[in-house]
C-alpha cells in the first residue's frame, strides 16, 4: 500500500501525462489510454461498477481493479487534477480523496450503449462490419469493445488470464485498440465435436458437451441467458460502446423462442441492431425483407439500418433497390458497402468453401485438410510470403509441393484414422527427408510414434494407435483436463523470438526429440516441440508460431532452398493495417451521421 | 417452373430432376431457360450454342438439346457482355448498357411457345431470384415468363447458409400480389441433419404465404454441371464420360428426391 501510496505522490506532482507512449508497457489497456494515473489514487476503491474483491494467495479477499477503464479516460484525469488542485490537495492520503471519486462518478461514469450486427445468412459479413465499426469508433476516440455472445466455430486464442475464446473476438477487440481481450467478449464458444455434439466453453473454461436437443433444451433456458446478461452488462460498464455479433440468421423462426445469439442477446442487452446482408449470391433484398418482417414486433423495433454488403462492380446499381426496399420495410438502408480486398483471418471453414487454394507465390505449401481442422487460421501468416498455401485431401497430389503442414484439429484420433485410410499417411511419410513437415498441435501429436488414449477420452473407444512415426514422441489422453495457455518462447535454432499459444487435451509424455523451442513465461520455463533440421521434420504445439517472422523464415527457408522471397514482415502489424482499410471502406460507404445517431451520438 | 431464392440454389440441378422423372413416366418433356448469364456453354448439334444447364437438362429428358432451350445466353467478358441469341452470336454490349429487353423477351416467348406445341411438358427454371427489385424492369426469365405464360412456379432455397425461411418469405413478399397466386410451393434445399427440427417453421412459412412446402432435399455430395459463374465445383463425380456421369448422379438424386419431395404434389403443382 505504502509503495502505492508513493507512485501516486510523484504522479499528483506530474499533473496530466496524456498516453504514456514512451512506456515499455503502454497501451496496458487500450490505444489512446490516459496514463496520468498508472497507479490509482482512489485505491481501493470497493466500487463494484469498477472492480471486485478476489481470493488472495494467502487466503481472505483482495481488491482487483485490472479491468477499470474508468481511470484510464483523459476526462477523468482531468477532473480528478482539477478537483486536487481546487480543494488544494498534495498529499496521497488526504482524507478527501475519496470524495472525489463519487462525483467524478456522476460526472462521467455512463453506461454503454450496445449495437447488435445481425446477418441475414452466414457468411454475411457480421464479422467484418463489427470489426470495422469497432476500428471506425475507436479511431474517433470512443472505448468500444467487441461482444459475441455465442459463437461456434473451432478456431479459438488464448487470453492474457489463460481464457479460451474465438478468434473472430481478438481480432475484433485488436480493430477497437484494445491490448487485452478478456472472456467477456465471446462468454460461450461452440467447439463441434462431432455432428451433431459441441463442446460448450463458459467464460473461456470448460463447461461440458451437449447435443443439439440439450443445448436448446437445458442449457440455453438454465445458465445460458444469465452468462450472456450478466457479460454485456460488464462490458457495457466500462465501454462506451459494445458492437455485438450475430449468429447466423436470427430469423430461423424453427427455433427462435430458445435463441440467446441474436434477439436473445439484443434483448438481454437492450441493444439496437443492424442487419448486413450480402448481396454477392443474389436475393439480398428478400433476404433482407423476409428477416426483418419474421422477426416479432417486439424484437423489429430494435432494427434500425440495413446494409447492403460485399457488392462487386459498381455499387450504385443498388440504389433503386434499396430506396424501394426502404420504403417496403420503413427501414433505412445505412449503406452499400463495396468488396473490401483486405487480407484479414477468416472466421470458419465456410469461408474456404469453393476457395481451396491462397496466394500464387513460389512455394507451394500443401495444407493436409482434416475433416476437423482446428485452428487453422495458424496458416494465414504464410500469405504474406511468396507462398501458395493449398488445403489438400487427395493424397495423389502431396508429391507437387514444396512444404507440408499437418494443422490442427478438434480430434486428433479420429483425424489419424482418416490419414490412414486415406493414404495421406503414407503419402505425407512418403517425403520425410524432401521437404520440411511441420505439425501444428494435433498434428503435431500424430507425427509421433504412439498416441495413447486409454479411457477413450479422445476417440470414440479405448485404444492405442500408432502415429506417423516421423517422430519418437508419445502422447497420451489421460484425464478430462485441458492445456490453455499463452507462451512467449524463443527458436532454439537462431535465438529469435516466437509468441504462440496452447490449446490442448492429450499431453507428452515421451520425447526423444530435440526440442524446437525454449518457452519462457513469466513463472515457468521449458523446452517445447520438436526438431530434426537433417530430416526437415518441425513440430509444436503452439498455436500462433507463424505469426512473427522467426519460426516462418526458418520453417520456408528449408522449402525455398532461398529461391523464393521470405519476408519480415510482422503479422499483427499486416493485419492492424488491413483493420484500417477496412474500416476506411465501411467509413466511406456508411451514412456515418445516421450511423452515429443510432449509437445515440448527437453531431 | 423452378425459381431460386438466390443463385446457386440448386435450380438447374432440380429442375433436371423433375425432367429425368417426368421422362421416366414417358411424359415428352423439353426443359426451358429462357435467359441464361454463363460462361458454361454447349454447342448443339445444329451448331448453336446454349448454357450447359439446359443441354444438361435435356439429357435427362433423353431429348436432344436445342437452341429454343436457351434462347438467349448472355456471356460476360471483361468488361463486355456477349448477347447470343438462338444459339448465334448476336452483339457485344459493355456492361452496364443493357440489350434490348423486348427483343429478348420476344425471342424468349417464341421459343416457349415452340417448345410447348412440340412436347407435353415444359420445364423452366428461372435466373437468378425473381425478387432482384433493382432489375424487376429487365428480368424476362423469371416473373414476366411465369406471369405472361401463366406458368405455376416452385421456389428453390438453398438452406446451407441460413435464413431460409427469410428469404422464401422475403421473396414471396417482394413478387407483386397479383402474380403471387402462381407461387404454389417451395423446396428446401441442401439440408443437414434432421428434417424434423425445421417443422414448425415450415408451418409458419405454408400459413403465412399459402405456399406447399414440397419437401426438404438433403445435402448431397453430387457433382452437377455449373449452374452460373458463381456456383462453385464441388462434389463427387467418377467415371471417364461425363455426360453418363452426370445421369448417373442425377438418377441418384432422384431416388433421394422421390423419398424426399412430395412427387405427386409437384405434378399437380405442374398439371395445372
Amino acid at each position: 500500500m505504502r509503495s502505492i501510496k508513493k507512485k501516486v505522490a510523484e504522479e499528483m506532482k506530474r499533473g496530466h501525462r496524456g498516453p504514456d507512449a514512451g512506456c515499455p508497457y503502454h497501451p496496458s489497456h487500450f490505444k489512446g489510454q490516459d496514463c496520468t494515473f498508472c497507479y490509482c489514487p482512489f485505491y481501493p476503491c470497493n466500487d463494484t461498477d469498477l472492480g471486485a474483491d478476489i481470493g488472495s494467495k494467502r487466503g481472505g479477499t483482495v481488491w482487483d481493479c485490472t479491468d477499470c477503464l474508468f481511470i484510464h479516460r483523459t476526462n477523468v484525469c482531468r477532473f480528478i487534477l482539477s478537483e486536487f488542485e481546487r480543494q488544494g490537495i498534495t498529499d496521497p492520503g488526504d482524507p478527501r480523496i475519496p470524495g472525489i471519486l463519487p462525483e467524478a462518478k456522476r460526472r462521467f461514469f455512463r453506461t454503454g450503449r450496445a449495437l447488435m450486427i445481425l446477418g441475414a445468412t452466414s457468411d454475411a459479413g457480421k464479422s467484418v462490419t463489427v470489426a470495422a465499426l469497432c476500428r471506425i469508433l475507436s479511431r474517433k476516440g470512443h472505448l468500444v469493445a467487441p461482444f459475441k455472445a455465442q459463437n461456434m466455430s473451432l478456431n479459438s486464442r488464448v487470453t492474457r488470464k489463460g481464457h479460451e475464446i474465438a478468434m473472430i473476438q481478438v481480432l475484433q477487440a485488436m480493430a477497437a485498440g484494445i491490448k487485452n481481450p478478456d472472456y467477456h467478449m465471446n462468454p460461450i464458444l461452440l467447439k463441434p465435436k462431432g455432428d451433431t455434439v459441441s463442446q460448450v466453453m463458459v467464460e473461456g473454461r470448460p463447461f461440458g458437451d451437449y447435443d443439439v436437443g440439450r443445448y436448446y433444451g437445458e442449457f440455453v433456458p438454465g445458465p445460458g441467458r444469465e452468462i450472456v446478461k450478466r457479460n454485456a452488462d460488464f462490458l457495457k460498464a466500462r465501454y462506451d460502446f459494445v458492437i455485438m455479433e450475430g449468429a447466423g440468421s436470427p430469423a430461423e423462426i424453427n427455433i427462435y423462442d430458445r435463441d440467446i445469439a441474436n434477439m436473445g442477446a439484443a434483448r438481454l442487452a437492450d441493444a439496437d441492431c443492424i442487419l448486413v446482408v450480402n448481396v454477392e449470391w443474389g436475393g439480398a433484398f428478400a433476404y433482407a425483407l423476409g428477416t426483418l418482417e419474421l422477426l416479432e414486433d417486439q424484437d423489429r423495433r430494435r432494427l434500425k439500418g440495413i446494409i447492403l454488403n460485399n457488392v462487386r462492380g459498381d455499387p450504385s446499381r443498388m440504389e433503386d433497390g434499396a430506396r424501394r426496399l426502404e420504403e417496403i420495410a420503413g427501414v433505412p438502408v445505412l449503406g452499400i458497402v463495396p468488396h473490401a480486398d483486405v487480407r484479414l483471418p477468416t472466421e470458419d471453414s465456410g469461408s474456404f468453401r469453393g476457395r481451396d487454394s491462397v496466394g500464387s507465390g513460389r512455394i507451394k505449401v500443401a495444407a493436409i485438410k482434416l475433416p476437423r481442422i482446428a485452428n487453422f487460421t495458424d496458416l494465414d501468416p504464410l500469405f504474406l510470403e511468396d507462398t501458395t498455401v493449398k488445403f489438400v485431401t487427395d493424397p495423389r497430389e502431396i508429391p507437387g509441393f514444396d512444404a507440408i503442414i499437418i494443422p490442427g484439429t478438434k480430434n486428433t484420433v479420429e483425424d489419424l484414422a482418416w490419414m490412414k485410410e486415406s493414404g495421406m499417411a503414407d503419402a505425407v511419410k512418403a517425403m520425410k527427408g524432401k521437404v520440411p513437415i511441420l505439425g501444428i498441435c494435433g498434428g503435431y501429436q500424430m507425427m509421433g510414434r504412439t498416441l495413447r488414449d486409454p479411457k477413450g477420452l479422445e476417440g470414440s473407444r479405448p485404444g492405442t494407435h500408432e502415429g506417423l512415426g516421423l517422430f519418437d514422441t508419445e502422447t497420451e489422453w489421460d484425464e478430462y483436463s485441458k492445456r490453455v495457455r499463452q507462451d512467449s518462447a524463443v527458436l532454439i535454432s537462431t535465438g529469435e523470438p516466437v509468441d504462440g499459444y496452447e490449446i490442448h487435451m492429450g499431453m507428452k509424455v515421451r520425447d526423444g526429440e530435440a526440442p524446437l523451442f525454449r518457452v519462457d513465461n513469466f513463472n515457468e520455463s521449458f523446452d517445447e516441440g520438436s526438431v530434426r533440421e537433417d530430416e526437415m521434420l518441425f513440430g509444436s504445439y503452439l498455436h500462433g508460431l507463424l505469426d512473427r517472422p522467426a519460426f516462418r523464415r526458418y520453417f520456408l527457408s528449408f522449402a525455398s532452398s532461398g529461391e523464393g522471397e521470405v519476408g519480415t514482415e510482422d503479422y499483427d502489424r499486416d493485419v492492424d493495417e488491413n483493420l484500417d482499410r477496412l474500416a476506411d471502406v465501411f467509413e466511406s460507404s456508411l451514412d456515418m451521421d445516421a450511423l452515429m445517431g443510432i449509437l445515440g451520438v448527437r453531431p | 417452373m423452378f425459381l431460386g431464392t438466390s443463385s446457386g440454389a440448386g435450380k438447374t440441378t432440380m429442375a433436371a430432376v423433375y425432367c429425368r422423372h417426368l421422362a421416366s413416366k414417358g411424359v415428352r418433356t423439353a426443359p426451358f431457360k429462357a435467359s441464361n448469364l454463363s460462361l458454361n456453354s454447349y454447342a448443339t448439334s445444329e451448331g448453336g450454342e446454349i448454357g450447359m444447364g439446359q443441354a444438361f437438362q435435356a439429357w435427362a429428358c433423353g431429348a436432344e438439346p436445342s437452341v429454343e432451350m436457351n434462347p438467349v445466353l448472355l456471356k460476360p467478358s471483361g468488361g463486355r457482355m456477349q448477347v447470343i441469341l438462338r444459339g448465334r452470336p448476336f452483339a457485344e454490349a459493355s456492361v452496364g448498357q443493357d440489350p434490348d429487353t423486348e427483343m429478348m423477351a420476344a425471342e424468349a416467348f417464341r421459343a416457349f411457345d415452340s417448345l410447348s406445341s412440340r412436347y407435353d411438358a415444359v420445364v423452366c427454371e428461372g435466373s437468378g431470384s425473381p425478387a432482384e427489385i433493382n432489375l424487376l424492369d429487365r428480368d424476362i426469365a423469371n416473373m414476366r415468363m411465369v406471369r405472361e405464360r401463366g406458368i405455376p412456379a416452385v421456389l428453390v432455397a438453398d438452406i446451407e447458409r441460413g435464413g431460409v425461411f427469410a428469404v422464401i418469405y422475403g421473396t414471396w413478399r417482394l413478387i407483386p400480389e397479383e402474380d403471387r397466386h402462381l407461387l404454389r410451393g417451395f423446396i428446401i434445399n441442401r439440408f443437414r441433419g434432421d428434417p424434423s427440427l425445421l417443422r414448425s417453421g415450415i408451418e409458419r412459412m405454408e400459413e403465412l404465404t399459402g405456399m406447399k412446402c414440397l419437401g426438404v432435399m438433403p445435402y448431397a455430395d453430387l457433382r452437377f454441371p455449373e449452374e452460373d459463374s458463381l456456383s462453385e465445383g464441388r462434389g463427387r463425380l467418377e467415371g471417364g464420360d461425363l455426360r453418363g456421369a452426370f445421369m448417373d448422379n442425377l438418377d441418384e438424386l432422384l431416388e433421394i428426391a422421390r423419398e424426399s419431395l412430395d412427387m405427386r404434389a409437384l405434378d399437380r403443382i405442374a398439371g395445372g
